[in-house]
């Protein structure tokens, strides 16, 4: 097996009934129901090699959750052609299952009114896990994600950052091969998403799983994803490392100037558009094939006395792409 | 089977983190009980008239058996599926691997269970209370046959209910309504719940034996009380048989479909 994941030319409609606001609305739909398709994913392809970390990112409604659906077997593919360690996901074969794991940061698997100690039991069961690894993965999981205090508190009563450790530690027990992540770390703090960031990281590493991951957090991506997927309205705009993201898609450069006085600081606007004026520092943004050009003209027009050339910060890039900014270049 | 084992233990305990809840649900099937048991003594005041083939006594053997054949049958977990279904938490269970069908149906045995041993507590303080006079069948082929009814019962019951779910796959919205009509009204009603089948007419009767209803409550109880002469006995086991194997069929084919539109919404 070279490859964990294969999707080629995989497409997902939806049927969405309209309905009308209010009683009439509702009414009416008894009646005539008028039905829209929702191209969730249209045509995508990717490969993913084991041990990979990829991230996928793109703004709300792009297709990311859909994706990461279909490849764990919660739906059934339009058309097109998926496979997950060479299973088709949709036999849902129980070895394959017991493989993946799937971790929603909106929604929980734990069983709400119980400590989060008794789905453990219920999952080691479920995945028919020998006691011994059992033993050793809650025991390592508990230490690393630091819930020793919490086993024995009805789900219910823990907060969103302890109850989201849980859902890690439930979904790892079995050790997946396989690690579907959607939004890990949404409704965290700083400190709650660094520990999940970290044990993800480290889980990666340690077992050389696969995992998938969607995040609206730039901190999940740049730290965690050496590999990302930006994908939009269905498509994927974009598919390798995070650097080359920049590369792509920045359309400008960035100009820091420092400059040694004022003289004709008002004509600076006209080399690139000013970003930042606090004198001394300057930052200018200009086009990509004029960089050169325009830092040349800086030096030679300007008092400067120190000039650096950056590229726009990947936080941008991300930032636009949650924007939906990319697709209308 | 340990898997189930498990299952069952983890779902006995959530019926437990709610204990209000189920006491509530308790005392509404002891005052439904009560109901009929004022209704029905009041029509046999007199012990020496018979109704439609039942004396006082007869008919107040089947209120009181009533109350522990409902526990066994009637009481379910999977009440829930419909709505699990409509927002998404049913995918929980699809990516885990366990069999779906005898995850519920093991859920819905700890249920039974526990619904079961309380209706027997609540069945002698009824007892001690009223003093009914009761009808114990000794015929050992009789109590054979009624535990196999039972095991039938269980078996469709089941089988319908999740039929019934599989709506919620194309109407959301539906699911609830879906259950309450056809498994509280239509079901209750015909399989004898709350009055005997045979106090209607003859044809309606014959009609209502060739649906699978009266084989949830009412047959199983008839050949409890004897009513029910041997070849007849066989000839409605046959049917309630040929209806697990049709429904079974009819519902992998229908939960097959609603699979492949399931939208695992809302996560």
């Amino acid at each position: 097996m070279d490859r964990a994941i294969i999707v080629d030319r995989l497409v997902k409609n939806f049927e969405v009934i309209q309905k009308e606001p209010g009683i009439t609305g509702a009414i009416k739909s008894l009646f005539s129901t008028k039905k829209k398709i929702i191209h969730a994913l249209r045509s995508i392809s990717f490969t993913v090699q084991p041990g990979e970390l990829v991230g996928f990112i793109g703004p709300n409604g792009a297709g990311k959750t859909t994706t990461l659906k279909t490849l764990s077997s919660l739906l059934f593919p339009t058309s097109g052609f998926v496979s997950v360690l060479d299973w088709d996901p949709w036999d849902r074969n129980p070895e394959f299952l017991k493989q993946i794991a799937l971790v929603m940061g909106q929604k929980n698997q734990l069983w709400w009114d119980l400590p989060a100690i008794e789905t453990f039991e219920l999952n080691k069961a479920i995945y028919e896990i020998p006691t011994r690894q059992y033993e050793e993965s809650l025991k390592e999981l508990v230490d690393l994600l630091d819930l020793g205090k919490l086993l024995a508190t009805p789900v219910r009563k823990l907060s969103l950052g302890q109850r989201m450790r849980m859902e890690l530690t439930v979904a790892l027990l079995h050790r997946p091969k396989v690690l579907f992540l959607d939004e890990p770390t949404i409704g965290l703090d700083l400190i709650a998403q660094q520990k999940i960031r970290d044990f993800i990281y480290e889980y990666n590493k340690k077992y050389g799983a696969t995992i998938l991951l969607t995040s609206h957090n730039m901190n999940d991506l740049t730290n965690l994803a050496r590999r990302v997927i930006v994908i939009d309205e269905g498509l994927i705009l974009f598919d390798g490392a995070l650097e080359e993201l920049t590369e792509k898609f920045a359309k400008e450069k960035i100009i820091n100037v420092t400059l040694a006085n004022e003289d004709g600081i008002k004509k600076i606007g006209e080399i690139g558009k000013v970003k930042k004026l606090a004198f001394p520092q300057v930052t200018l943004s200009v086009p990509r094939a004029a960089t050169a050009v325009a830092a040349a003209e800086l030096l030679q027009n300007f008092p400067v006395s120190d000039l650096t050339i950056e590229e726009v910060p990947i936080e941008d890039i991300i930032r636009k792409v949650f924007r939906g900014g990319l697709r209308k270049r | 089977m340990k898997k189930y084992l498990q299952i069952f233990k983890i779902s006995f305990a959530q019926e437990f983190a709610y204990k209000v809840n189920f006491i509530m649900w308790r005392v509404r099937n002891v005052v439904q009980i009560l109901l009929a048991y004022f209704l029905w003594s009041a029509v046999f005041e007199d012990p020496q008239i018979t109704i439609f083939g039942y004396d006082q006594s007869k008919i107040l053997t089947y209120i009181f058996a009533v109350i522990l054949i409902r526990s066994l049958v009637f009481s379910a977990r999977s009440v829930d599926v419909p709505q699990e279904i409509s927002e998404g938490s049913f995918s929980n269970y699809l990516i885990r691997p366990v069999e779906y069908f005898r995850y519920w149906f093991t859920r819905d045995l700890s249920s039974k269970a526990l619904n079961f041993a309380f209706s027997l507590l609540e069945f002698a303080i009824l007892v001690i209370i009223f003093k009914p006079p009761l009808f114990f069948q000794e015929n050992l082929l009789f109590l054979t046959l009624f535990l196999l009814t039972i095991l039938i019962a269980n078996y469709l019951i089941f089988v319908i209910r999740f039929i019934v779910t599989s709506i919620t796959f194309w109407v959301a919205e539906l699911g609830w309504g879906g259950q309450f009509l056809i498994m509280v009204i239509i079901t209750e009603f015909l399989s004898g719940s709350i009055f005997p089948l045979d106090i209607f007419p003859e044809l309606w009767q014959k009609v209502f034996y060739l649906t699978p209803f009266p084989y949830l409550l009412f047959f199983p109880l008839q050949i409890y009380l004897g009513k029910i002469p041997l070849n007849l006995a066989m000839n409605g086991i046959l049917i309630s048989l040929f209806w697990c194997l049709t429904l079974s069929f009819v519902l992998k084919n229908v939960w097959q479909k609603g699979l492949k539109i399931y939208e695992a919404v809302g996560r």
